[in-house]
């Protein structure tokens, strides 16, 4: 069977987009690639870890993006080509050295992939890294299709080489995570050397240290920086993937780039305007091509901007025709300025389409209103009613669970600070509304150690942050050294799911696991967390009356910083998928279901969807394909009707 | 809210500072539980019956209807309820009266109540270091003589009850405060359908007589500044005019004056109306007698209200468990003062509470005995 590390030349390949990105990053002969899992970015790491042996790279899982764009940064250094991996969010985290990065420049190609969720499907927001290329001054690439995310690719790493200095490429998740036909191109035979070379002077880019400095030195580098950027701006001007089709002289232009171009040849189509509009699709979206953008500006008087989510493009593109003369400036632009199209939230082509109609006063020919009331009731009535919940067998749900109960038994309005992850769901009621903030990774624990200072002040609240094994080493730790320095008094409880859970079981250094698989030493969250001063307590979150014991006493504690681990594998993790510990039933006879003594407990309160509540008989039972066995639930029935069997 | 049992436990008793942690709503359900002193109900529940409504001493009771169910008619008196008659004892055991609050009355009527086969149960109060009392369960006359001593952060002790009843034990007995007695009360007149058959496990409740609790997290705030880390051994609050609370410690006596000690009263026990303990077979408080304090501390002054309650005092004469001393005369009419006084107070505050002089919240103002403390009956 083909696959990414084996398919030749001229054969064609159905890819996922982040699949094509990274037979890119092979075709261009990466051999360093970094990356911290994220969705919709994780699939690019996931699949070059598996040829790494085969295509001779190094794959790591970094333990947080800006030390995956840096382990990066070091391949590049020292001659070899390079790729980091992330998330939107991921480059705010890995901005801080991106900074210092773009005044030194690069040696071997250093790609930053970002790949970014419009609309916000699986992340907390929609924030876009666009603006980082501006803001930083470096190329920003943006493929429009599934052949251009792999093409792109490794052209990026070409274009880094030739301006020495890093390039972004963004993706968005309806390129990464959707699939189309890619003609493979060739993989190289690379056999590099690494070297670090330093003994040239402090201003040779190739030979020297690599240093940033204060002072007119800095200022120098800044200079030397906007030169690399201008000149990537010559290369875009006759680069492949700035392109234009439609009528010599459209009444309206069209200036669209990513997958908003699939969507606005598919709007075109829909409202029957071919020979009306004109789409001109820049794969290069910073710089721009100022001498590209003008020959086709002029050609029309109307210009309508296509893209997610910021008017990014919009506004340099008007900013760029005010500078190319009055005759420019008094073109009619539409888009997010004048309220054609939201700045906010996916696209889709039915969005341009419904732009393009209004734009040109055409008529679109819309769905009957009984047929979208029709399709949302069939959505409503035939999808199950469910909550959005953890899985069966959950050791999040255990977990707060205890949580919970201590939060109440303690009497003070305790509280948890989490962040992103799985566990953010605390603040649902499957992790009994606990949790009562959410912001970026590590931040959790962060706040806590500020509420854990107010005590000063009056406040007497009990104050816990929640975070998973993978964030606890990406940003937890510096949180967590200064709430210990200042001896704030709060409780740190690491939910210790031993992976990644939330972006598919990706390795961290908790682990002895890297990304291809290889075994690494683990760093031990307990040890390191005594080590910086904690008192550490680790606990088994299923067995609930201990956790909930050690938990309460923990937060009771009023002495400085606290860690609870509940260290429970993740139910879906490779491991334990499919793996029952428990035979599960409920005894009908026993289960006293909704009388007073229960009350449903088990369905109305806890609420593992294993567990469903037989209306008729008035007593639980167990869905026996969804439970999975964990015996939880056995554990708080009140009555003993929830029997458990040992499977050897 | 929603007025489900459960939420009225929680908006008209608890957050209306009513709950005394008696523990009546306690281990009947997953949802209340005490801790360190204090009911707490961990999730909602959306019953509409509920028995930690019916059980709760702090919701609605006619406490002449509980009188009448439990006790002999021409027992019931409205100053004490039933009474049988009024005794000056103590154990005869002098190791059970140096290990006990006053008298060791109280020690020595478990411990011949479970030899004889009374019971074979007991409920009693521990406590620990940190001034927690949690309710213990013995099953041996051995045992009880190390939980003697009052607690005067009450202890969930009728939760114990609720526990017990689910158990192996058939006969049990229980030493209970008012609140809790009361809550006993309301449980064996008035019991939910799945507690009807077990009920009848509950076989003696001795009383003790009780001016009020203390609130555990205020008190042991005030014990913390006032004695560090140094282990408390007892408490008691000697007649009212040495106005101060005895605290023994490892490191000897110390008093606090009784304007600090009177801050950490739990709210709850304001709204309680009754002082020597009405609903339990017998009950026990401090002896006072003109012979003085460092005498009558040795003593226990105790009322036995039902034929069980006979029995076992007879028994523990015939058997020399118990010494008698005559009651002094004048000793009832004063005991009568201070239960109306406890009880005129008791109505003062709820209709303080409620706004409206005749609304007593949980208390019916149509109950006979309310009528006749007021003076309207
Ligand atoms: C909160 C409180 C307030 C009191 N107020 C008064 C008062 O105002 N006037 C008065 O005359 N007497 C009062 N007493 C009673 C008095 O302190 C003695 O308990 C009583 O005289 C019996 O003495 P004893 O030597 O027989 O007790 P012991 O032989 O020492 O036995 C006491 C028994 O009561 C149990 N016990 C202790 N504390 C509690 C509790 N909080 N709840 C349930 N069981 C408990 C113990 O486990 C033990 O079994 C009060 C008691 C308490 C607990
Ligand atoms: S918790 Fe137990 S008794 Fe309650 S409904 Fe579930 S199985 Fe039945
Ligand atoms: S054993 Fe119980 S708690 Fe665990 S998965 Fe099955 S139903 Fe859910
Ligand atoms: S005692 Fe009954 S009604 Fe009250 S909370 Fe428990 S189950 Fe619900
Ligand atoms: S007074 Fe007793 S029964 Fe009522 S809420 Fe408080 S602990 Fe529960």
């Amino acid at each position: 069977m083909t696959t990414l590390n084996t398919g030749r030349k001229g054969e064609k390949m159905l890819l996922m987009g982040n699949e094509a990105i990274a037979r890119g990053a092979l075709e261009a002969g990466v051999n360093v690639v970094t990356g911290y899992p994220g969705t919709p970015s994780s699939e690019i790491i996931d699949r070059l870890s598996k040829a790494d042996r085969e295509r001779n790279l190094y794959v790591e899982w970094s333990v947080n993006e800006k030390v995956a764009t840096e382990v990066a940064a070091a391949g590049s250094f020292a001659g070899l080509r390079s790729m980091a991996v992330m998330k939107m969010m991921g480059v705010n985290v890995a901005s801080d050295f991106l900074m210092h990065l773009v005044m030194t420049g690069t040696r071997g190609g250093l790609v930053l992939v970002s790949a970014e969720d419009p609309g916000a499907i699986s992340s907390l927001t929609e924030g876009e890294s666009r603006y980082y290329s501006k803001f930083l001054e470096f190329p920003l690439l943006e493929p429009g299709g599934f052949q251009e995310a792999k093409d792109m690719t490794k052209w990026a790493f070409e274009l880094s080489e030739k301006i020495n200095n890093i390039v972004m490429l963004r993706t968005v998740t309806r390129i990464s995570h959707g699939s189309g036909n890619v003609v493979l191109g060739e993989l190289p035979e690379t056999s590099p050397r690494a070297h670090f070379e330093f003994n040239g002077t402090i201003l040779d880019e190739q030979t020297g240290p690599i240093l940033t400095v204060p002072g007119p030195f800095a200022v120098n580098l800044h200079a030397r920086q906007q030169n690399k950027l201008q000149a990537a701006a010559n290369l875009f001007e006759d680069c492949p993937f700035n392109t234009y089709e439609g009528p010599e002289n459209p009444e309206l232009l069209i200036i669209t780039s990513s997958v908003c171009h699939l969507y606005c040849i598919e709007a075109v189509e829909l409202v029957d305007a071919p020979d009306r509009v004109g789409i001109l699709k820049l794969g290069t979206t910073w710089p721009l091509p100022a001498k590209f953008l003008k020959k086709h500006m002029q050609r029309t008087e109307r210009i309508l901007i296509i893209e997610e989510v910021l008017p990014f493009l919009e506004e340099n593109i008007q900013v760029l025709a005010c500078q190319l003369g009055a005759e420019f400036a008094a073109k009619k632009f539409h888009g997010k300025g004048d309220g054609t199209m939201d700045k906010v939230g996916e696209l889709n082509p039915t969005l341009v389409a419904g732009a393009l109609s209004r734009v040109l006063d055409l008529a679109m020919e819309t769905v009957s209103v009984d047929y979208s009331e029709n399709i949302n009731k069939q959505a409503v009535d035939n999808a199950p009613d469910r909550m959005l919940t953890f899985c069966p067998g959950c050791p999040h749900r255990a977990s707060f669970w205890s949580i919970k109960r201590v939060l109440e038994l303690n009497n003070q309005q305790g509280f948890v600070c989490g962040d992103i992850g799985c566990y953010g769901m605390g603040m649902l009621p499957c992790g009994f509304e606990t949790v009562k903030t959410v912001h970026s990774m590590g931040s959790g624990t962060g706040l806590a150690s500020g509420f854990g200072k107010l005590g000063q002040f009056g406040m007497d609240q009990k104050v816990l942050s929640v975070c998973g094994d993978s964030t606890f080493f990406h940003t937890v730790m510096p949180a967590l050294a200064n709430a210990i320095h200042h001896r704030a008094d709060i409780t740190l409880v690491v939910l210790d799911n031993s992976g990644t859970a939330m972006t598919g079981f990706q390795p961290h250094p908790g682990l002895t696991i890297k990304a291809s698989g290889t075994e690494l030493p683990a760093l031990d969250i307990p040890s390191i967390c005594r080590a910086m001063g904690a008192k550490v307590q680790v606990v088994n979150p299923f067995d609930v009356e201990n956790a909930e014991k050690v938990l309460l006493k923990t937060i009771e504690d009023p002495d400085g910083v606290k860690v609870v681990v509940m260290r429970q594998i993740c139910a879906l993790s490779p491991e334990k998928k499919s793996k029952k510990q428990f035979e599960i039933q409920v005894d009908e006879n026993v289960c006293i279901g909704e009388e007073c003594g229960c009350n449903r407990l088990c369905t109305r309160v806890f609420k593992c969807p294993g567990l469903v509540w037989d209306g008729e008989k008035k007593t639980s039972k167990i869905d026996a394909v969804l439970c999975v066995g964990c015996g939880v639930c056995h554990s708080i029935c009140p009555s003993g009707a929830i029997q458990r069997k040992e499977i050897a | 809210m929603e007025s489900t049992a459960s939420n009225e436990v929680v908006r008209d008793v608890q957050q209306n500072g009513l709950c005394t942690g008696c523990g009546a709503c306690v281990n009947l359900c997953p949802y209340f539980r005490n801790h360190r002193g204090k009911t707490i109900r961990l999730f909602e529940c959306d019953r509409t019956w509920g028995r930690c409504y019916a059980y709760c001493p702090r919701t609605e009771v006619n406490l002449t209807n509980l009188r009448k169910k439990l006790f002999q008619a021409d027992d019931l008196t409205m100053e004490l309820g039933a009474f049988k008659g009024l005794y000056m004892t103590q154990a005869g055991d002098e190791t059970v009266r140096n290990a006990a609050q006053h008298g060791g009355t109280v020690t020595a009527l478990m411990k011949l109540a479970l030899a004889e086969g009374i019971i074979d149960s007991a409920v009693v109060a521990g406590d620990n270091d940190q001034q927690v009392a949690c309710p213990e369960q013995v099953d041996g006359p051995d045992q009880v003589g190390s939980y003697s001593k009052s607690k005067f952060i009450l202890p969930p002790t009728v939760g114990k009850l609720n526990e017990a009843l689910k158990g192996k034990a058939e006969k049990i007995g229980v030493v209970a405060v008012p609140c809790q007695a009361q809550a006993m009360a309301k449980m064996r007149v008035n019991p939910g359908p799945s507690d009807a058959g077990n009920m009848s496990k509950l076989k003696l409740v001795v009383g003790l007589f009780c001016g009020w609790a203390f609130d555990g997290s205020k008190l042991r705030e005030l014990l913390g500044k006032e004695l560090g880390n140094t282990a408390i051994t007892g408490m008691d609050i000697p007649p009212s005019r040495h106005k101060c609370m005895e605290v023994s410690t490892e490191n000897g006596m110390v008093c606090l004056p009784m304007h600090e000690i009177q801050t950490c009263v739990a709210d709850g026990c304001g709204y309680c109306i009754d002082m020597t303990c009405e609903f339990s077979d017998i009950s026990v408080g401090a002896a006072r007698s003109p012979e003085g304090w460092d005498v009558d501390k040795e003593w226990n002054q105790v009322i036995v209200r039902s034929a069980l309650g006979q029995t076992l005092m007879d028994l523990a004469r015939d058997r020399g468990i118990l010494n008698f001393k005559e009651v002094p005369s004048g000793n009832l009419e004063k005991l009568q003062n201070a239960s109306m006084k406890k009880k005129r107070s008791c109505l003062a505050y709820l209709a303080e509470k409620s706004g409206r002089e005749d609304d007593f919240i949980f208390l019916s103002s149509e109950d006979p005995l309310i009528r006749r403390i007021r003076g309207l009956e």
